[in-house]
């Protein structure tokens, strides 16, 4: 009985319930956005700033205006953002007479928030968006975003000509440009997992892990030789099935959300447009329940892991637990952290497509940015977008804050200034919608060995991603797709984590109740649109 | 205080009575003690230790790392701390008016339309317009954004309350309103000169309740008050500081934010010590409102 | 200030003389007139009127939300209409039944008990003398409310969980088995009820109390004089004076009787842990489940008004039942 009503009788149950989202973060499969990997091959100057007062020199800015741009994430409090947002906006003035907006969406109810910003029709000109992560596509399909086929070439000239057509073809909605992607910049966000070289080592495992049996060996010697400390603390939020398929099939993931894990995949590279399932389709679920039940049973994780709520990276950083799971450019600063916390234990990273070479390259619109449907100047805001991306000095401005005070360059490396206080200088922007390799410079806070070790395996296996200029309509399907997410988060965990009983009964038990959720016919719906797909990429 | 039944002897069923009061409210004010105390003690335990031995009412490692991050910018914290103040007391007095106006003039028997307004009133417990365009009256037709009013307005009045205090009011004989008509005093100075004093312990549950609801509040915080705003309130710059690094330590959004150290845990309970923290005090306060005698006993002498 | 002599009583409902009787007549005279002698009244009303307006009835007519496929540059009411579609989620995989029931039992089981508890407090503090075992108890009693849902959920994490607890470090410490709390679903209603109770006592006893210090105390002392001992004193005056107090709460419990409190289902039981789902599973972690991944606007509406008029329904036969049985505690 709720006594005092006001809030509980104006919110739906919709925003209690992604009140929490929030807080449940870190499931595998929605993968964040990093600032993390720097791996800018050179830091050739850009003349283009040039190039983009020339254009703006042809637009009509006479009137001085302000353009707001909407990025995920706390706004800093001591002051020094401001800072650089105020030199920023000394040259924005000059060059294109306005004024950039940081709107920050902090991280408490930050669905909620940014979902509510395009719902209610607010007048945001540039915003934040990610394809496989802020659902993007499905925003553009409620009319989210304004097209800006015709804007692009006169107001952004820099931009567009720099993101070449086959880019530009994956940021369409239904022939329209809606989205300006994040294509230039070099990060890696597949997962895989993370275990201590030294324990490795000593549980005599000497070549890097190549597959999940590799884990288990080093997980087990763990259990038996290293006492108080949990061979993989893990919490319930983590899905490691999508990891799974990856290791032991030629499976391709889907830019469709099935909630916990995924339900759907396509055949292989080869065969890119044949819907298959990893849950229905051979043994792929079965075999990756009964391995979970038996790490299950073997201890590796906590009796209540399902209600566990802590935090597993701190405890590996504490030497607590041996085992973490994220993406790459997770490991390149968490290896940098553990070399410091942890003095030897030479953190390594098993990437989930190692076992089999199954690695596609990062969609180019895991990051980008919009222009809102209603904003206002959408002319100038697309022209202050072409500076941030591409004026040098404006681009280090925001993304490294003032030089000198935040970062300073020693052998072509951003390092901290020597009187640097963290609690008083530390900066940091949010930027994620078109960070650009040509203006970065590589952080000395990444580990430097990523482009020699894990970037030049990947390179050697990886495949193009073929999936980028494919927008599924959910729209036939959207109450089936609902109750499959439905689905997958009851179930999916406690199969997870091997304490759902007996593996094959588990198995046997999810897919009839993913039949009766509508998988059929979400599959249908699927190959119909992957077959239409199909025609336009080689027809 | 209680005065006047002290002097009749005491019999046994009292007596019996006296001795589960004791026993039951004093085991039961303990339990509620007692996880209390839990979060005392972890919000003064260091991480690790939490970390390895789980929470402990006496930290095992001292350690009072949580309250220096949760305090790191006392600026902001004691800003947010007078924004909750201002909205809560401006709230308060302003709500409590309107609810006990409202619930006199609701409960009166001879008021033509006291049914229909009861519930017109009820009936928006009941059905809400949902989230989108309460957004929108807010954001964008009362055009509340950044303005604290968007805080305070919505809280104003509950129809809980002024049910509430219908029925409360409803223990003063109508007789006295009667009389006092007949004297040649109007609606609203009977509500304000007679009324009012006699509903003290009815005055101080409901504007406690109102506080309480503008002390916790986040939720309109968070929606329409922008971080431009330096000072919002209270719970939500705790809130803050509480799923940022929770949303944070889960994914590398923010890998330039340093947590190293990051005192989770221990930040979650000390944050609930500082919010709660002068509510304690302000309870005692307002009890000494539950005083028998102002109410309508005394006024019959 | 004139000295009113009738005493009122509990409950007490004399017919007053109408001030405001409408006059025989015209309809159109009666209304008008009806409504100046309510004048004062009605601005009394005003404020409260203007702000349910402004607040609550401007954005209702957004519950056709529900009803269509939301394209945000058309807005709400120009976007398609698709009828019951946005509820279909709800009932495709046959688990609102069990929701449904969920939910209606979980809040019968909080209404009362909860109730029946804060009752109890009320009237033993009101029966205790020293003032300050009252004025401490009174506010510790209330800490439990301050504390947020997910620091009650970390907590009992940290009393029941199976390696750490505390309650099987207790266990083994006495030589008995621990307890496997969080595979075991017939614990749970247990657990979350005492939760609720542990925590909306104190709180809710507010009002109970505030009601039985507005008890006129000569009737108390009448009572006393007359020999009546404390059992009898509750029995016969306290309790039926609490009842008008109970019955509005209880109305306005049923209202929100399918809404769940989904702060305390989902920090004790999680959304994770499939194992306590029979038991533990409300509307309100449900749909949590289904729309975390895609933020659907008009299905969260949906599910919203099926709870309202649900609720509306029970609403409007309790309030019959209670108009019937004892007028003058009806809510409208």
């Amino acid at each position: 009985m709720n006594k005092v009503k006001k809030l509980g009788a104006i919110v739906p149950v919709l925003t209690l319930a992604a009140g929490l989202a929030a807080c449940s973060g870190g499931n595998g499969k929605e993968a964040s956005p990093s600032a993390g990997g720097k791996s800018a091959e050179a830091t050739a100057k850009a003349s283009s700033s040039a190039a983009s007062s020339q254009a703006a020199g042809a637009a009509d800015t006479s009137k001085f205006v302000k353009v707001s741009y909407v990025i995920l994430g706390d706004k800093p409090k001591n002051g020094q953002f401001d800072a650089a947002l105020a030199e920023i906006n000394k040259l924005m003035k000059q060059k294109i007479n306005a004024e950039l907006e940081w709107k920050w969406v902090e991280w408490a109810d930050w669905q909620t928030k940014y979902n509510l910003l395009l719902a209610s029709g607010d007048p945001v000109d540039l915003i934040t968006i990610g394809t496989d992560w802020l659902d993007t596509w499905g925003n553009a399909q409620r009319g989210a975003f304004m097209n800006i086929d015709d804007l692009l070439p006169k107001y952004a000239p820099v931009t567009w000509s720099s993101i070449p057509q086959e880019d530009w073809a994956e940021s369409k909605y239904k022939g329209k440009i809606v989205l300006i992607p994040e294509n230039a910049y070099t990060q890696w966000v597949n997962h895989g997992f993370f275990y201590r070289g030294d324990w490795a080592k000593e549980a005599g495992i000497s070549e890097p892990v190549k597959d999940w049996d590799g884990i288990e060996q080093y997980l087990q010697y763990i259990k038996d030789n290293k006492k108080n400390v949990i061979p993989w603390d893990a919490t319930a939020g983590v899905s490691t099935f999508g990891g799974w398929v990856n290791s032991y099939t030629q499976e391709l993931e889907l830019p469709i959300s099935t909630g916990w894990l995924p339900v759907f995949a396509t055949k292989s590279v080869d065969d890119p447009y044949t819907v298959v399932s990893p849950i229905f389709d051979e043994d792929t679920m079965l075999n990756y329940a009964t391995k979970m039940k038996s790490w299950a049973d073997k201890g590796f994780w906590r009796e209540d892991v399902l209600n566990y709520k802590g935090d597993t990276r701190t405890l590996l950083k504490g030497g607590m637990t041996g085992l973490d799971q994220h993406h790459t450019q997770t490991f390149g600063t968490l290896r940098v952290d553990m070399d410091r916390e942890q003095p030897g234990s030479e953190l390594q990273m098993y990437p989930f497509a190692r076992t089999n070479g199954n690695l596609l390259e990062l969609s180019i619109t895991h990051g980008g940015t919009s222009v809102g449907a209603h904003s206002k100047n959408p002319e100038r805001a697309l022209m202050a977008y072409d500076l941030i991306r591409n004026d040098e000095q404006i681009y280090r401005l925001l993304n490294y804050g003032i030089e000198g005070v935040q970062y300073e360059i020693k052998d072509g490396k951003r390092v901290l200034p020597a009187g640097y206080d963290p609690k008083k200088n530390e900066f940091y922007s949010d930027f994620w919608g078109g960070r650009n390799d040509k203006l970065e410079i590589p952080s000395s806070t990444v580990w430097d060995q990523l482009p020699t070790t894990l970037y030049a395996e990947y390179d050697k296996i990886k495949h193009p991603y073929p999936y980028g200029q494919f927008v599924f309509d959910k729209t036939p399907v959207d109450t089936e797709l609902t109750a499959i997410s439905q689905v997958t988060g009851e179930m999916g965990p406690s199969i997870a984590f091997g304490k759902a009983g007996d593996p094959a009964k588990a198995v046997e038990a999810f897919k009839t109740k993913l039949k009766a959720a509508g998988y059929d016919k979400v599959k249908a719906e699927l190959q119909k649109q992957l077959d239409a797909y199909k025609q336009q990429m080689q027809g | 205080m209680s005065a006047p039944r002290t002097a009749i002897r005491v019999d046994g069923a009292t007596l019996l009575v006296r001795t589960i009061g004791y026993g039951f409210i004093g085991a039961f004010a303990l339990i509620c003690l007692l996880p209390f105390l839990l979060v005392v003690g972890t919000s003064l335990t260091s991480e690790s230790s939490i970390a390895r031995h789980g929470f402990n009412l006496w930290p095992r490692v001292f350690s009072t790392f949580a309250y220096k991050i949760v305090f790191e910018n006392p600026d902001l914290i004691i800003g947010s701390y007078w924004v909750t103040i201002g909205i809560t007391v401006v709230g308060t007095a302003v709500g409590l008016f309107i609810v006990a106006m409202t619930g006199y003039a609701l409960q009166r028997p001879d008021f033509h339309y006291r049914n229909r307004i009861s519930f017109f009133i009820y009936f928006t417990t009941l059905f809400t317009g949902g989230l989108v365009p309460y957004f929108l009256l807010i954001n964008q037709y009362l055009a509340l954004k950044d303005n604290y009013l968007a805080v305070l307005l919505p809280g104003l009045l509950s129809p809980f309350l002024i049910i509430m205090m219908k029925s409360f009011v409803r223990s003063i004989p109508h007789a006295i309103t009667e009389s006092a008509k007949i004297d040649g005093a109007g609606d609203f100075t009977i509500f304000l000169r007679l009324i009012l004093p006699m509903t003290t312990p009815a005055l101080a549950t409901i504007g406690l309740f109102i506080a309480i609801g503008y002390w916790n509040e986040w939720y309109n915080a968070m929606l329409f008050l922008s971080p431009d705003m330096k000072y919002r309130t209270l719970q939500l710059f705790l809130y803050g500081v509480v799923t940022s690094a929770d949303f944070v330590k889960n994914s590398s959004a923010a890998s330039n934010v340093d947590l190293r150290d990051l005192p989770l845990e221990s930040m979650k309970m000390a944050t609930a010590v500082v919010a709660t923290g002068p509510v304690i005090l302000l309870y005692p306060f307002v009890q000494r409102f539950f005083i028998k005698g102002i109410t309508v006993g005394a006024v019959k002498g | 200030m004139n000295s009113p002599t009738a005493a009122a009583s509990p409950g007490d409902s004399t017919p007053h003389a109408g001030t405001a009787m409408p006059a025989p007549g015209t309809k159109r005279r009666g209304t008008l007139r009806t409504l100046f002698a309510n004048r004062t009244l009605l601005l009394m009303c005003l404020p409260a009127i203007v702000f349910f307006l402004i607040f609550s009835y401007l954005p209702m007519p957004g519950l056709y939300l529900a009803f269509v496929k939301y394209n945000y540059s058309d807005g709400i009411f120009k976007s398609p209409f698709v009828g019951w579609d946005n509820f279909r989620f709800l009932v495709i995989t046959g688990d609102l039944w069990r929701l449904t029931f969920n939910t209606i039992a979980y809040n019968v089981m909080f209404i009362l008990l909860g109730n029946a508890l804060q009752i109890a407090v009320a009237i033993l503090l009101n029966e205790l003398r020293n003032k300050w075992f009252k004025k401490i108890s009174q506010s510790l009693m209330f800490l439990p409310y301050f504390i947020s849902f997910v620091l009650i959920g970390l907590i009992a994490y940290n009393i029941l969980s199976y390696d750490y607890g505390l309650l099987n470090g207790f266990l083994k410490m006495i030589g008995a088995d621990p307890v496997k709390t969080y595979s075991n679903p017939h614990l749970w209603p247990f657990i979350i009820v005492v939760t609720y109770l542990w925590q909306s006592t104190g709180y809710g006893s507010i009002i109970y109390f505030a009601a039985v210090m507005g008890l006129d105390s000569e009737i108390v002392e009448a009572a006393e004089i007359d020999g009546a001992n404390a059992i009898q004193r509750i029995r016969y005056i306290v309790l039926p004076w609490l009842k008008p107090t109970f019955i509005i709460l209880l109305l306005f419990s049923l209202g929100g009787v399918l809404r769940g409190n989904f702060g305390l289902f989902f920090n004790l039981v999680g959304a994770n842990n499939s194992a306590l789902y029979a038991t533990t599973d409300i509307i309100e972690t449900y749909v949590f489940r289904s729309l975390m991944t895609n933020f659907n606007f008009p299905m969260g509406s949906a599910v919203s008004l099926y709870q309202s008029v649900f609720g509306f329904c029970v609403v409007l036969s309790a309030n019959w039942l209670v108009k019937r049985m004892s007028p003058d505690n009806s809510l409208f």
